[in-house]
């Protein structure tokens, strides 16, 4: 009786598996091999060069990582702060800023950021506001320098700017959800127990809210470490990162899928250990991702 | 015997202008097993929790050792808690549940009286662990340190969640409906087990329950709660003897309360008939209700009998047989050996001592009769776990 | 349990802000009555009226809608019933699924776009000769032999990666119902659908409803998946604005994107007030006062229990299905009705007026798409992504493709108008025989400085490596162009295949850019940036210049003494073309002298055509009724001598390519 109705799982599972994991698979063959030019026009030959020949691009990973990292951290210390105070506020209050979380994801991101290139420019909105204030003449005069503006745009820190902003919500909202179902009981026990406020968050809710964490972490890491439009607007093409490095060889001018499966698959191999590792500390409960 | 350890004077508590509780004033004697027992709202719950420190009454006072402590922070209270449905840490293991208290570093005693000096103290690990094991011991659940606390059965839940709140050697032990969640046979053992260890470890156990029989079997003293109102102190044979009430009367055990007046000292008039009593201090012609116990009630022939009545219904109880007897209209129970048939005509005689008068109060003419026998019975029968958070 | 106090609060108010700033600035510069996202111009509301009058940005949206509606439908009804199959598994099963559904969440979305891109171009390579074999076996059906990345593949995707989120939201519910339900429910006499249908499904509704809100707000967020697998011809809005994020967004983007997001304002203000009253009553509840609902509610109840009510309601869920259908068909019409040609161009490249009229007289939908540089082209159609039936890429891009047999012949008999084509245009290195092109645009590359910025007048690339301008500079994000300047400046042929040379411009660049010179890597972003006085130098084409000039009066042009590259843009019809008759009608539309004209006025590029070359200061005239500028028509149309100093590109041997990319991407490092 049961089992019959598991067999609704299989169109699903068929689905994914034509749609998800063959796909994958097909990535892992394009990056295994290079096509050459023989006499009877290309062909495909199976060769590692794409994996070897990588070292190239050591400084695109370690760029990538290294700012996806800062920019997760961010987000963390932001988002973290923001969804326990928010989960300690009445249910009118939540409601409204919860819905003030999502409503941004609704404006279209490649605008959003865009309209932080419109802040950033060395003549834009906010070097004009900074002008205004004196603030530029200020730090002249006490510098000694002679700038008209803050270098802020084509910069790491915006596109570290850039990520934040777009993937800050990911942060608060699984975060939110588990503060939100943690038993108020048992931070009473802890206090009955003798705990202090600060020691109540240590030993209790911090540990019972590692999941969201987790999660959290996951949701910005991921699309921060592959991105690459937010690099190609506010990065000003000299913050080159994995993601544009692989659009690159699919859409760009270096032609060469091989070459970008072969990123994709260390990209996804490197993400993948990372997120284990992770769920190993967060207890595996991967099902707190928002709402 | 022993001296009063806590105490509330004119203790106010509203929710949203809800008076939960109502100018309440009660202490609490060192090392006693007090219950506090009553429907679900009546409050009990919400003292407990002033106890504890989880909330600052609207008015009064709330003492511990002669100190008022009103302000003073649940964490840094010389109480611990066991909550109702135990709230053990997820995250822990059993001996980490345990330990959890006793790892945090407390101020050295007397570190209160003299501010700007806070003194803290940290246990070493040795003698944590010693302490944590010796409490497992005595909560029977040794060899249990590392199982998660998720994978225990509910009495073993409960057993750590005593050992977690114990473990810190408070003065009271604040027990919010422990054994609710608990099957009958477990709450039987239980009952025993905590008494016993409220006895080894010489300490106060302030306890909450909405069941009447595990207050009577427990407690040293009992208090009974309702609206907001104490109704009752006592130990449980006072209770359950001299109810002061008609709500205690019927709160605690089965009666039949009916209305009578005070013709003059130890002679009470009930249907028109004079019986002799024990009580005595009324004025001359009271109206007053009258408790009869069904247990206290004797079965006799029509003639001998001081009231005459028809049985309705019958059912078997095991040891007894739950009789239903009409009086003039006015039903009673009558628990007994005797099988006397439907419809027979039968009379009944009480001793003095089966009689106890009560003054008249507001609960008067709201209890006692059994005319909706099986209703009544379900409703005490309902097992309603009191949540306290919906006070909240 | 304690409430923040101010300090907490205002910290949530601080995290709000930083998230709405920018959305406050869009919302207010969709106002403007300027084009700039930096300069207020006064109000106007004309941006809102050229909303529906921009094509690609209507388009766009239908598509977005379109692909969002239809997968967040299937993805709901498919994930509902895939979580109640998966939560009827045995645990040996499931955990391995659960993997499997969690992989397009954790993964990143350019991998999962990637992978899905790769899965569909090598289907579409084996469905060639499965098709024809099939239409051989049999004849009821014709399989179409030659499919492409389009709305369909596009669709699949979405719905692929919206499914997990379905599933993860159903399951919980499912978990945590209780499992005697069904049991009881069929114990009462229901089948196993009836149960489905009158206790599954209220219980885990509310999982139902926050997973198909989730999909659909992923759908319309999303843009890497889109980019990689909705191939050529079909855009959502996202990719639209991520193509004009290059040049110059237009406000109608923000016009659009604000009554976007006015609409889901609305409707989660209106689900605010709905659930706060529903707490309230349920609050009520709790305290035991019973609370009757409202008489209006009740009288509603009342009414859809009567027989009457029944019918009424079941007509309204009739006629709200039959909404959504139609609304599914009318935007499955609107992206793909037919006639067709594809056209694939640059940014900001035609007249779009010219695009109505040509529909107007021809009857044929003109489905225009942009590319970002010949490389980008070239990469789109090698990966048989790309459908387009006319292309124009320069002259060095089209001899490649000519030589990996990528165009198509030309039937110059149906362009009249390619005698009109000046003979300095016809015959050119890159087609000797011209039997592919017909010459677009033609121009020089030059530095554009900002007169302002700075205090010497500049004739020599050496500008652009000059540590006096440190951080001022922009560099061309292409390899052929910004070796291609650097082996001039350095007085070698822009086209050697000497790797010495080649090598020694790789060695300027790379020393200006250690020094800090560059401050950016753009190609169409530089209108953005010289126009908002950001940088002080740029190299660019001509006609973009003097685009740049009508926002930026300081902004100056110049060829430089060294030379510099001369190129022409032809269009061309790629082999194969669905669509070729229509292609030829389009290239012949667009060849003619009046087409010419206004697409030089519009674009600011020098014509090929004869005639409108000349024609254009007379006719600049007639329009503004003021001389057009004999300094600017210089820049734009420039004479032999400038042209004298300066090179074609020709196509480099595929050596000297992988070179210039090995190169190019050292440098990006």
């Amino acid at each position: 009786m049961k089992n019959k109705r598991s067999l609704f799982a299989v169109p699903y599972v068929i689905w994914m598996a034509l749609f998800v994991v063959i796909p994958i698979i097909i990535m892992l063959v394009y990056s295994l091999t290079v096509t050459v030019d023989t006499a009877q026009g290309e062909v495909l030959q199976g060769s590692l060069s794409n994996f070897t020949g990588m070292t190239l691009y050591a400084s695109v990973f370690g760029r990538s990582f290294w700012l996806a990292l800062v920019a997760t951290l961010i987000c963390l210390a932001l988002g973290y702060p923001a969804a326990y105070l928010m989960s300690r506020e009445g249910e009118g209050f939540k409601r409204v800023a919860m819905a003030l979380i999502m409503l941004p994801m609704w404006m279209n991101f490649l605008l959003r950021t865009y309209s932080w290139m419109a802040i950033l420019e060395n003549n834009g909105l906010l070097n004009q506001l900074l002008r205004k204030l004196g603030i530029i003449a200020l730090y002249n005069r006490l510098t000694g320098s002679d700038i008209e503006y803050f270098q802020m745009i084509r910069t790491p820190g915006a596109v570290v700017l850039g990520m934040v902003y777009n993937y800050l919500p990911f942060m608060i909202l699984p975060i939110y959800t588990v503060l939100t179902k943690l038993d108020p009981k048992l931070i009473e026990a802890a206090q009955d127990l003798g705990a202090n406020s600060a020691t109540v968050f240590r030993r209790v809710t911090l540990p019972l809210s590692v999941s969201g964490i987790v999660s959290g972490v996951t949701m910005v890491f991921v699309p921060s470490v592959s991105t690459f439009a937010i690099s190609r607007l506010l990065g000003g093409g000299t913050q080159m990162m994995l993601g544009d490095l692989i659009e690159n060889q699919f859409l760009g001018g270096a032609y060469n899928p091989h070459l970008g499966a072969a990123i994709s698959m260390v990209m996804m191999v490197i993400v993948v250990i990372c997120m284990l590792v992770m769920n190993h500390f967060g207890d595996g409960e991967g099902e707190a991702v928002m709402l | 015997m022993s001296k009063e350890l806590i105490r509330l004077k004119d203790v106010t508590m509203s929710f949203d202008g809800e008076t939960v509780l109502d100018n309440l004033n009660i202490y609490f004697n060192d090392k006693e097993f007090l219950t506090l027992l009553g429907p679900s709202g009546c409050g009990k719950t919400t003292t407990l929790r002033i106890i504890g420190g989880f909330q600052t009454p609207t008015s009064g006072d709330v003492f511990f050792d002669g100190v008022r402590i009103n302000d003073v922070p649940p964490h840094l209270r010389k109480v611990n808690t066991v909550f109702q449905k135990y709230a053990l840490f997820p995250h822990l293991n059993v001996y980490d549940n345990v330990a959890f208290g006793l790892r945090i570093p407390k101020e050295a005693d007397g570190g209160a009286d003299k501010p700007g000096k806070r003194q803290t103290v940290k246990l070493s690990k040795s003698e944590i662990d010693a302490r944590v094991r010796e409490m497992l011991e005595i909560v029977s659940l040794k060899g249990f340190e590392h199982r998660s606390v998720t994978s225990l059965s509910g009495g073993q839940q409960q057993r750590v969640a005593i050992a977690r709140a114990l473990v810190n050697r408070p003065k009271v032990l604040l027990l919010d409906e422990p054994l609710g969640a608990l099957d009958m046979r477990l709450r039987k053992d239980m009952q025993q087990e905590l008494k016993r260890i409220q006895q080894q470890m010489e300490i106060t156990f302030i306890y909450v329950t909405h069941d009447q029989e595990e207050a009577l079997a427990m407690s040293d003293t009992v208090v009974v709660m309702n609206e907001g109102k104490i109704q009752q102190i006592g130990t449980p044979e006072d209770i359950y003897n001299e109810p002061k009430n008609a709500f205690v009367a019927d709160f605690i055990g089965e009666s039949n309360i009916v209305d009578g007046i005070m013709r003059e000292d130890r002679v009470v008039e009930i249907f028109n008939r004079r019986f002799a009593c024990l009580d005595a201090g009324f004025e001359k012609d009271e109206p007053v209700d009258v408790v009869i116990r069904p247990e206290d009630v004797d079965i006799v022939g029509e003639a001998e009998g001081q009231l005459r009545g028809v049985v309705t219904s019958v059912t078997f109880k095991g040891v007894h047989y739950d009789t239903i007897v009409d009086f003039y209209g006015f039903k009673w129970l009558i628990q007994t050996t005797d099988y006397c048939p439907v419809d027979s005509h039968i009379g009944i005689r009480i001793d003095p001592d089966g009689i106890h008068v009560m003054k008249k109060s507001k609960y008067s003419g709201m209890f006692g009769d059994y005319s909706s026998y099986s209703e009544e019975y379900d409703e005490i029968n309902r097992e309603e776990p009191e949540v306290s958070g919906d006070e909240e | 349990m304690k409430k923040n106090g101010v300090g907490g609060r205002s910290l949530i108010g601080l995290c709000l802000l930083f998230l709405y700033l920018p959305i406050f600035l869009l919302i207010f510069f969709s106002f403007n009555a300027g084009d700039s996202s930096a300069v207020w111009k006064g109000f106007s509301l004309h941006w809102y009226a050229e909303l529906f009058r921009n094509r690609l940005v209507i388009e766009g949206l239908a598509t977005t809608l379109l692909v969002s509606l239809l997968a967040t439908a299937i993805s709901t009804v498919a994930g509902t019933f895939a979580a109640i199959g998966i939560y009827n598994l045995t645990k040996k099963w499931r955990d391995p699924i659960l993997v499997v559904n969690d992989l397009p969440m954790m993964n990143a979305d350019i991998v999962t776009g990637v992978s899905l891109c790769l899965f569909f171009v090598a289907f579409f390579h084996g469905w060639g000769s499965i098709a024809a074999w099939l239409n051989s076996w049999q004849s009821l059906i014709r399989f179409p032999t030659r499919l492409t990345l389009g709305l369909g593949t596009l669709l699949i995707a979405h719905v692929s990666f919206n499914i997990p989120y379905v599933i993860l939201n159903v399951s919980p519910r499912l978990r945590q119902m209780d499992r005697n339900l069904v049991e009881a429910a069929q114990d009462l006499g229901c089948t196993w659908f009836q149960a489905f249908y009158k206790v599954i499904l209220p219980e885990i509704k509310p999982g139902i409803v926050s997973g198909a809100l989730i999909a659909f707000t992923m759908s319309v967020d999303d843009f890497v998946i889109s980019y990689f697998t909705a191939g050529s011809s079909t855009q959502t809005l996202s990719m639209v604005i991520y193509g004009m994020t290059k040049k110059r967004v237009t406000p109608v983007v923000n016009a659009v994107s604000t009554l976007m997001f006015l609409a889901v304002l609305v409707v989660l203000v209106i689900n605010n007030i709905r659930s706060a009253r529903q707490a309230q009553l349920a609050a009520k509840r709790a305290s035991f006062e019973p609370v009757p609902e409202s008489p209006r509610v009740q009288r509603i109840k009342e009414w859809a229990a009567t027989p009457k009510g029944r019918l009424t309601r079941r007509i309204v869920a009739g006629v709200l299905c039959a909404a959504f259908v139609t609304v599914t068909v009318f935007l499955t019409a609107f992206t793909t009705s037919r006639p067709v040609v594809n056209v694939c161009s640059w940014g900001e490249y035609i007249d779009e007026d010219l695009i109505d009229e040509f529909e107007e007289q021809t009857g044929i939908r003109v489905n225009y798409q942009t590319a970002e540089s010949n490389e980008a082209l070239y990469s789109l159609l090698s990966n048989g992504g790309a459908d387009y039936d006319v292309v124009v890429p320069s002259d060095y891009m089209i001899s490649q493709l000519i030589e990996e047999g990528m165009l198509e012949e030309l039937d110059y008999s149906q362009i009249p108008n390619f005698e009109k084509i000046s003979d300095r245009f016809k015959n050119l290195p890159y087609d000797p025989e011209n039997k592919y092109t017909v010459p677009y645009t033609w121009g020089t590359v030059g530095i554009i400085y900002n007169e302002s910025l700075v205090d010497e007048e500049i004739h020599s690339w050496s500008a652009l490596y000059d540590d006096k301008y440190a951080g001022q500079v922009l560099l061309i994000n292409n390899s052929r162009d910004a070796f291609g300047i650097a082996l001039k400046y350095l007085g070698y042929s822009m086209n050697t295949t000497d790797e010495g040379e080649i090598r020694q411009a790789y060695e300027l660049v790379r020393d200006a850019y250690e020094r800090g010179i560059f401050q950016g890597k753009v190609m169409d972003e530089v209108f953005q940036t010289m126009e908002g006085g950001n940088a002080s130098f740029a190299t660019y084409y001509a006609g973009d210049y003097l685009s740049m000039l009508e926002n930026n009066e300081d902004l100056r042009f110049v060829v430089p003494d060294e030379g510099s590259n001369w190129f022409v843009d032809a269009m061309c019809v790629l082999k194969d073309a669905p669509n070729y008759e229509n292609a030829l009608k389009w290239i012949n539309f667009i060849a003619s002298t009046d087409s010419n004209l206004r697409n030089m006025d519009y674009i600011w590029y020098a014509s090929p055509n004869e005639e409108a070359l000349e024609l254009y200061p007379q006719w600049y005239e007639e329009q503004y009724g003021e001389e057009l500028d004999p300094e600017i028509y210089s820049i734009m149309a420039a004479p032999q001598e400038v042209l004298d100093r300066c090179e074609m590109y020709v196509c480099l041997p595929k050596a000297t390519r992988a070179l210039y990319n090995e190169l190019w991407i050292r440098l990006g490092i």
